[in-house]
């Protein structure tokens, strides 16, 4: 299976689930940064979970397929059209060879993951498919996708994806009835971002706690894959001494010298020198991964218990739909 | 190490920092590194990676593994941290484990290093004192942070303290090496920085297509051998 693109859009990476074994030598994570779409996208055509999707930034690019494909895609940056025809997502699309597919105005979100039958085939560096612009490595040469390029995806299929591609393959665009239930794993508000207080919560005082925990914060400009700038309160220090560098991740929000928020994402470093007021829910890093500069978030306070319990009711959840997946496909 | 303050902390719902203490210092430095080599001999159920700091060895797992495992304790964090603190007392926290002795050829010439005349004139010494004291010193590695393969260094001469540059530089060069207030250190990528640049290596610090991508690593020392531009040359040309 082969696309090209025609436009490539505004930023447009291969990601997969990151890259852990380097953090040691201060490779960053990198992967998605909405995880939970990119998963989805894998899941609705049998993928694992990290296979390598294609993250687009906004709409506005546009692809043509070279061959019949299976994709899926999730996110709420875009939504993808044929012609007139609106594909829908987080379900198996069939696409005949020689159609022309482009990502229109989605305002809801940021970001949308395309997934195809086995992963997109990039070469595993450091052991993970993720793009790192930085230094340069990683997805298509360590580059953003560009016009021109042509995308092939991977040949290892499972049982799963071929059985999808075979029952759909009637030579035009084609999809299920069934959907994954994307929404159901989100919570109602998807601006009010659950934290777990982080090691240097208390050298702030009770004013800017509260402020931190109860006023909104505007994601700023200067806001990218390795973090966001945070507008609003500004948090004052009770306790003065400098922090000694120590490991960061990303969901860490960092308060800067001048009293400002930063929230590391996904392409943050992996040491970092300020105090830590939160470290950001692992079940709601995938929010943030869709929202853009000018939105409003509230932060919500959480135990670390909570946030375990939480991060384990997703997975048992997301294995659920892998299985649910198989099972229509015996 | 006893009278330091010691405390395993949560980070996330996958890591857990050991901190040894709150200060650069050789001892800290010991601690940490060899509870990563005892963790990496003797991982738990679930165990990921780490990343060393300064004071600190942060931890990062999988918690489903973690709590599938039979560590003792509710949750994730209480059941890795119970295993740490285990560890910590088993493992030796005053015999330094002797890191490898890396020798980076440095080319101090003009062309390499633009700022080695700023650095002398602040200092009110010719460029080769600045170049004798650099190259005179062994630094030990403290922590890797900031991009791939960038080691922070510890050690130089304090007649070098030099501030950085009012405006940073729009490039540095992989290689580059440079002075930042009391810091020296190497930039492995090209990148926007603001470090005064006395010189540049023909040696690539992070290549992915090494088994070991960086060539540097916490617990190293560092010397730096003056070479000539051939030498450079023929260096960088392999």
């Amino acid at each position: 299976m082969q696309i090209r693109i025609l436009k490539p859009g505004l930023l447009s990476t291969i990601q997969d689930m990151g890259r852990y074994q380097y953090l040691s030598q201060a490779v960053p994570v990198c992967g998605a940064m909405d995880t939970l779409s990119a998963r989805i996208a894998n899941k609705a055509i049998g993928n694992e979970d990290n296979a390598a999707v294609i993250e687009f930034t906004y709409a506005d690019a546009e692809f043509i397929s070279e061959t019949d494909l299976l994709i899926a895609y999730a996110g709420d940056g875009a939504i993808l059209k044929s012609g007139e025809q609106e594909l829908p997502c987080d379900r198996p699309l069939f696409i005949p060879s020689g159609t022309f597919i482009k990502l229109t105005n989605n305002p809801s979100g940021c970001r949308t993951y395309l997934a195809i039958a086995g992963g997109w085939d990039v070469p595993e560096i450091l052991g993970s498919r993720s793009t790192f612009l930085i230094a340069g490595f990683g997805g298509m040469d360590g580059r953003v996708i560009k016009k021109g390029d042509t995308l092939k995806n991977g040949t290892l299929a499972s049982v799963s994806t071929q059985k999808i591609f075979e029952s759909l393959n009637y030579g035009k665009v084609n999809y299920p009835e069934w959907s994954i239930p994307r929404q159901l794993l989100l919570p109602a508000d998807r601006r009010a971002i659950r934290v777990v207080p982080a090691n240097e919560f208390d050298w702030f005082n009770g004013r800017s706690t509260a402020d931190f925990l109860s006023t909104p914060y505007i994601i700023g400009h200067q806001s990218n894959r390795m973090g966001y700038h945070l507008e609003g309160a500004v948090l004052h220090r009770v306790k003065h001494h400098e922090l000694l560098s120590t490991a960061v991740t990303p969901g860490t929000i960092q308060v800067t010298g001048n009293g400002s928020l930063v929230l590391l994402m996904a392409d943050c470093q992996t040491t970092g020198g300020y105090p830590r007021i939160a470290q950001v829910a692992a079940v709601d890093l995938p929010l943030c991964g869709q929202l853009k500069p000018g939105d409003a978030l509230n932060f919500k306070e959480i135990g670390p218990r909570e946030a375990e319990m939480l991060y384990i009711e997703r997975e048992q959840h997301l294995q659920q739909l892998t299985t649910a997946v198989q099972t229509k496909y015996l | 190490m006893q009278e330091e303050v010691s405390q395993i902390y949560y980070l996330s719902e996958v890591a857990v920092t050991v901190e040894f203490g709150q200060q650069i210092a050789e001892n800290l430095l010991t601690a940490v590194n060899n509870l990563n080599l005892l963790l990496y001999e003797r991982p738990f159920p679930g165990f990921k990676t780490t990343v060393p700091a300064y004071a600190t060895l942060t931890v990062f797992y999988d918690p489903i593994l973690v709590i599938k495992s039979n560590l003792s304790g509710t949750g994730s964090f209480e059941k890795v941290s119970g295993y740490l603190n285990d560890l910590k007392l088993q493992s030796n926290t005053t015999k330094a484990v002797k890191g490898d002795v890396v020798t980076i050829p440095v080319c101090y010439d003009l062309d390499f290093g633009p700022d080695l005349t700023e650095v002398a004139s602040v200092h009110q010494m010719s460029t080769a004192e600045v170049i004798k004291l650099h190259s005179a010193g062994a630094y030990k590695i403290y922590m890797m942070g900031f991009m791939p393969g960038f080691a922070y260094l510890g050690g130089m001469d304090v007649q070098l303290i030099t501030p950085r540059k009012a405006t940073p530089r729009k490039s540095v060069p992989a290689g580059a090496v440079g002075i930042a207030g009391q810091q020296t250190g190497i930039y492995p990528l090209e990148t926007p920085g603001g470090w005064q640049i006395i010189g540049q290596t023909p040696l690539r610090l992070f290549d992915v297509n090494r088994d070991q991508p960086s060539l540097l690593k916490a617990g190293d020392t560092v010397i730096f051998k003056p070479i000539d531009v051939y030498t450079f040359n023929e260096l960088a040309a392999g």
